[in-house]
């Protein structure tokens, strides 16, 4: 039996340019420090090695502190194995970044930054298919079909790229082949690249990034921890929580009439939970006048609590009605106004930026109304 | 919409019972009744009808409410252009609103339809005044206001046309509008400057100068990224290719191939060296070789060259000779012909003097004849001469000076003249005698003639013989005989210089002058025929001719024949002077011939001379030739020997230059090898120092953290041009809209409004600010006042007048609208109530008026249709 942890995509060193100035540091804390989740659940699993399959680093040229001190926090780590695989982030064109690794890395540390097998314990072997350059334009497992091992030795892949995905373009020829795992023997092949988790077959898997870095997946940061009984045995494979922000997406398809800020604050995390949480609320559908104004309100209201809560509206259509314009006014100039950027808004022969404009306008208008009014 | 009644039921002080205003007609309608008796109540109930919904509980429902409690019904009758409806709602418990055709008593709308169909009458488009018109007690009650701001108006009522403001609000937006733009400018401002362009310090300058900074440090960045990949790559082939260099074996490898290059140098080198030698030897034999052919084929053509000029020789002598015969002979027929031309020359010379002389002998002859007629022709001549010059010296003694004759005679008359006007003058005598004594009196000693009249000047003396003397004087002024005097002088003076004693003498004397000029005039023709080129030249030509004719005149010969014998003499030398040329030629071509013989001859000598020394003795010529060839047979051998030498080395070549130029390269690819080395440690050093700089600084993450904080940046900077589209948008579309408004009606407002109030203060005319329609100036009896002065009554006056404007407005549209004034003219004195009356029945032509109030004395002077309260029983639905 032999256990292990699979990860990949930690970009230790990325920086979140465009999140908020405070953030950004607890963003890069939170990816230095999924290494010791991932150890805390190495040991948790009873797992020995921990395999990182590609963009350990976020650049080629990651800061010495950051490649020093995440090398020292893997050692701390001892015994548990960790074997890094370059990945396209992290390729082996960046020869300042091994070279730094090599003469700083502890004992507990391999980096596997050549396309030759590596026993990783009596009987088990990994076969790491670095990447040579960014984009290396070929099939950089191709050499694992033909790595001879051993009669009975557990065969794991580890390599950092897409699948092939059966397009018929060209540019597809540096995919990896995603039934890698049975041309080659693999007992299991580890990938990386994807953020998300993705299961390819039952002994392939992309384990996801650890730590999430965008709204994009939607997953919590997880990886995965896998037991291989023997060689050909099919793995145990299954997730573990190794995540510390949370990035979210929250889609609101709203009706006419419904109450959007209501159905929003209900969704919403509670808690201190929030502070850890970067949530993406997805407005769409219709919405009146007052509802879009009272949401757009709630947000703002709840907006402190979280590390990070943005509205996205683009696809949330404002239905005005009559009884909307009354609001405004019953009659006169504010009512004609106001009457006016209505049907700019829904003229169909002017641009949608422009309609976009008209119905700001008109929602702007409505909401001075309301102060005004009160 | 003109109304035609009211009824309430439950509604405030009516608890449990209602009240009935029927029979509301067109025109002035008036309501008078004391003070709570339910009026006000009639007029918020009606309002309440009409613009508040039945679902509502808003103050002006919750005001309808009795303190009981219950619902409030409120019924109204109107007639619109369309028909006659009942519109009825009931507020509170059992709320409801319907609209009833009164035509058909058919339902027509309920609940929301019913609202839409009130609110169409009332609204009439969204940009118009309300459809009724209201004035309650300075006060317009359609807004909602405030206990204390409705206070507050109570207390400064009198601050501003209120009332007519409000109106304008309904039609502006008003305060509102007013605050509306006025936060949406303060938002738009906070963003950008007054021409639209991002406003210094404000966050969308701020986002743009983000933006800005974070492009260019992106860009930066990004070329730090791509300098620093470019270095890792270059690192990278610098440590292949150093590896390369430095690698043993290719070390090794390039050594041998310099020592392999450097033998095949220097065997090529000793087989160059030897190949030469021969080669230089071969030469030697050849030129040797080729002397000796040379010198036996030379000594053998000069052999045969001797033979050949020998007989050359021979002819050229022969040749010689008969060219000095042929010249000796040519010279002496030159010699003869020359000599006949001398004797010819000097035969022809005698001749030609001969007949020189005799020449000259004929011309003296025909001179002497000459000279004869020459010297009478100069004696001629002379005397000619001679005469002309006696002429002049006569004519210079007669000629006058011209005019002198004419100026004479002309004295000589004005002489005349002026004696006889003297005499005229003078005084005169006369004696005439007694007989006897005829010639007694004298003057000095002329006797005086008897009876003869005498004239005298100054005095004269009279001796009287025997008696005395007798002197008389005559006392004439001295310049009386002046002119007289002055003539006289010039005619004496004439005279003289004529040279002669009177007129006549100078006329004889012009005559002679004639005769002589025309004498001598002959004696110069004469002598101009004589001698026409002077004297001189007659004489010069006798002096000539004398000399020619002093030669001897004697002919000795023929002249004749001595001209023939010239001519013949002449021919002769022609003829011997052309047998000379004939000769010349001939001799020249003797001259010639014989010194081209003499040449050749000297030349073919010389010639056998020279070739006779290089041959030698004739006896050893044979001798000699046979040692040639024989040298020439053993150098041909020698040079047989070397070129056989020569021919294995040339066969077996070896390219030297090839072997230098290997051995050149083998050398220049190892120290180019180790020079290569060096640099590329030097490259990478470099290299090293700015990869470890940059990474160190970590350009790459930094540049991706750039690039997103760009993008935030971005989205930042199009959010704010999106706010400030949107704001820009409100803006134009709200100020747009307000001065739509006041276009559309407060300028038609106005229009109305004037003649009303021309109407009401004949003394006071007021200007209206046409944005506001607020009163600008007051003029009262030609003064300004101060709009803030206006008093209660005039401002509750304007207000209803304000009113009535906007319902003839309404009429002219086709909408006509109810006024209602609710205890409207409280502030108003009597008489202005009355114009006020006089201006309600004026618009009432075509406008309904409800007026409230509780002044009945006054009012009763309002007339038009009274209206009473009755009591009402909603019929149970």
């Amino acid at each position: 039996m032999f256990r292990f942890i699979h990860s990949s995509d930690l970009h230790i060193g990325k920086r979140f340019g465009n999140m908020a100035e405070d953030l950004r540091g607890r963003l890069r804390e939170a990816r230095h420090s999924a290494l010791t989740r991932l150890a805390a659940q190495a040991r948790a699993q009873g797992a020995e090695t921990i395999l990182l399959a590609g963009d350990t680093f976020d650049t080629e040229t990651p800061t010495p502190a950051m490649l020093r001190q995440a090398l020292a926090e893997m050692g701390h780590h001892a015994p548990i194995h960790w074997v890094i695989l370059p990945g396209n982030h992290d390729s082996l064109l960046a020869d300042e970044l091994w070279n730094a690794a090599r003469s700083a890395s502890p004992a507990n540390v391999t980096l596997a930054t050549t396309a030759t097998p590596l026993e990783l314990a009596p009987g088990v072997v990994v076969l790491p298919a670095p990447c040579t350059t960014r984009r290396p334009g070929r099939d950089l497992s191709d050499w694992m079909d033909g790595a001879a091992t051993l009669e009975g030795t557990i065969r794991i892949g580890l390599a950092h790229g897409a699948i092939q995905d059966f397009s018929e373009d060209a540019a597809a020829s540096d995919v990896i082949a995603p039934n890698r795992a049975a041309r080659a023997g693999l007992d299991y092949l580890a990938l990386g690249d994807w953020h998300g988790q993705v299961s390819v077959n039952e002994r392939t898997r992309y384990s996801g990034t650890p730590e999430p870095d965008r709204f994009k997946h939607d997953t919590p940061g997880q990886a995965l921890a896998v037991s291989i009984a023997g060689a050909g045995a099919l793995p145990d494979i299954r997730p573990v929580e190794t995540g510390s922000f949370v990035w979210s997406t929250l889609p609101l398809d709203l009706l006419s009439g419904q109450d959007g800020a209501t159905d929003f604050t209900i969704s919403l995390p509670t808690g201190t939970a929030r502070r850890q949480t970067l949530l993406r609320v997805v407005a769409s559908g219709r919405t009146r006048l007052a509802s879009r104004m009272a949401l757009a309100s709630a947000i703002r209201e709840a907006e402190p609590d979280f590390a990070h809560l943005e509205l996205d509206e683009t696809d949330l259509a404002t239905d005005c009605e009559a009884s909307d314009l009354d609001q405004i006014d019953r009659a006169g100039a504010l009512r004609e106004a106001a009457q006016a950027l209505l049907e700019q808004s829904e003229d169909a022969s002017q641009s949608s930026a422009e309609r976009l404009i008209a119905r700001e306008a008109l929602v702007r208008l409505f909401s001075y109304c309301e102060t005004i009014e009160a | 919409m003109k109304l035609t009644a009211l009824r309430l039921h439950n509604v405030k002080r009516f608890a449990g019972r209602g009240v009935a205003i029927e029979g509301i007609g067109d025109g002035v309608n008036v309501l008078t009744a004391a003070n709570e008796h339910g009026k006000s109540t009639c007029f918020e109930a009606l309002h309440a009808l009409f613009f508040h919904p039945h679902t509502g509980t808003a103050s002006g429902v919750q005001m309808l409410r009795p303190y009981s409690g219950g619902s409030p019904l409120v019924e109204a009758d109107i007639s619109t252009a369309s028909g006659r409806y009942r519109l009825t709602k009931q507020y509170y418990s059992g709320k409801r609103a319907s609209v009833v055709d009164l035509e058909t008593s058919r339902l027509i709308a309920q609940a929301d339809e019913a609202e839409a169909f009130i609110g169409e009458l009332i609204r009439g488009g969204t940009a118009g005044p309300a459809g009724l018109l209201w004035v309650r007690q300075g006060l317009t009650g359609i807004e909602k206001r405030s206990k204390s701001e409705e206070e507050g108006d109570k207390r400064v009522r009198e601050s501003l046309l209120t009332s007519v403001q409000g109106e304008v609000e309904a039609l502006t937006g008003g305060r509102r509008m007013a605050e509306v733009i006025a936060a949406c400018e303060e938002e738009l401002n906070r963003l950008v400057t007054a021409t639209g362009r991002p406003k210094t310090g404000g966050p969308y300058q701020a986002a743009l100068e983000a933006q800005q900074r974070l492009t260019e440090q992106a860009h930066i960045l990004g070329a730090e990224v791509t300098a620093l990949r470019e270095a890792l790559d270059r690192r990278r082939q610098t440590l292949v290719r150093l590896a390369e260099l430095d690698n043993a074996e290719e070390a090794a490898q390039r050594q041998q191939a310099i020592s392999a290059a450097e033998d095949a140098f220097e065997a090529a080198k000793s087989h160059s060296d030897a190949l030469k030698a021969a080669e230089a030897e071969a030469a030697l034999a050849s030129n040797r070789h080729t002397a000796a052919a040379d010198a036996l084929s030379a000594y053998r053509a000069a052999q045969q060259r001797a033979a050949e000029l020998e007989g050359q020789l021979a002819q050229a002598m022969t040749q010689r000779d008969a060219a000095t015969e042929r010249r000796a002979a040519a010279l002496a027929d030159s010699e003869r012909a020359s000599a006949a031309v001398a004797a010819a020359e000097l035969a022809e010379q005698e001749t030609r003097d001969l007949l020189t002389r005799l020449d000259a002998a004929l011309a003296a002859r025909a001179a002497a004849e000459q000279v004869r007629d020459m010297r009478t022709r100069l004696e001629q001549a002379e005397a000619a001469r001679q005469q002309v010059e006696d002429g002049d010296a006569a004519l210079a003694l007669l000629t006058l000076p011209a005019n002198a004759v004419e100026q004479l005679q002309a004295l000589e008359i004005d002489l005349v003249r002026l004696r006889a006007a003297q005499a005229a003058t003078l005084p005169t005598l006369r004696m005439d005698y007694a007989d006897g004594k005829s010639g007694t009196v004298s003057i000095a000693d002329d006797t005086v003639a008897d009876g003869e009249d005498r004239g005298f000047a100054g005095s004269v003396r009279l001796d009287i013989a025997g008696v005395g003397t007798l002197t008389l004087r005559s006392n004439r002024p001295p310049q009386a005989d002046q002119a007289i005097e002055t003539t006289e002088r010039k005619h004496k003076e004439m005279l003289a210089s004529l040279g002669v004693n009177s007129l006549d003498a100078a006329r004889q004397k012009q005559s002679q002058a004639q005769a002589t000029t025309r004498e001598r005039d002959l004696a110069v023709q004469r002598l101009g025929d004589l001698a026409p080129k002077g004297i001189q030249h007659v004489r010069d030509e006798v002096a000539r001719l004398d000399s020619i004719s002093a030669g001897a005149l004697e002919l000795k010969a023929d002249p004749e024949q001595v001209r023939t014998s010239l001519a013949t003499a002449t021919a002769e030398v022609a003829s011997s002077r052309n047998a000379v040329r004939e000769i010349q030629p001939r001799r020249a071509q003797a001259d010639q011939a014989l010194v081209e013989a003499q040449t050749s001859h000297a030349t073919i000598d010389a010639t056998l001379k020279g070739l006779d020394a290089t041959l030698g003795p004739i006896a050893s010529r044979g001798e000699r030739e046979a040692q040639l060839r024989a040298a020439l047979d053993q150098q041909q051998a020698a040079l047989d020997a070397a070129t056989a030498r020569l021919a294995p080395l040339r066969s077996a070549a070896h390219d030297l230059a090839s072997a230098e130029a290997t051995l050149r390269r083998t050398r220049s690819v190892d120290s180019a090898a180790n020079q290569e080395a060096a640099q590329l440690r030097v490259v990478l050093a470099e290299l090293n120092g700015q990869i470890r700089t940059q990474s160190d600084e970590a350009v790459e993450e930094a540049w991706l953290e750039a690039r997103d904080a760009l993008a935030a940046a971005s989205e930042r900077v199009q959010r704010f041009e999106t706010e400030v589209a949107v704001l820009d948008r409100l803006r134009k579309t709200l100020v747009a809209a307000r001065s739509a408004a006041s276009d559309l009606y407060l300028k038609p407002v106005i229009t109305e409004l004037l003649p009303l109030i021309g109407l009401l203060f004949d003394d006071i005319s007021i200007t209206f600010d046409e944005n506001t329609l607020l009163p600008q100036s007051v003029r009262r009896k030609g003064q300004d006042e101060d709009v803030d002065r206006l008093s209660g009554g005039m401002r509750e006056q304007l207000s209803i007048l304000t009113r009535l404007a906007f319902g003839r407005l309404l009429a002219r549209d086709g909408r006509p609208a109810p006024v209602i004034l609710d205890d409207a003219l409280v502030y108003s004195d009597d008489d202005r109530i009355e114009r006020m009356f006089d201006a309600l029945h004026r618009q009432s032509r075509d406008q309904q008026i409800v007026v409230f109030s509780c002044r009945q004395r006054a009012f009763a002077k309002l007339g038009g249709n009274i209206l009473q309260m009755t009591d009402w029983t909603p019929s149970a639905s």
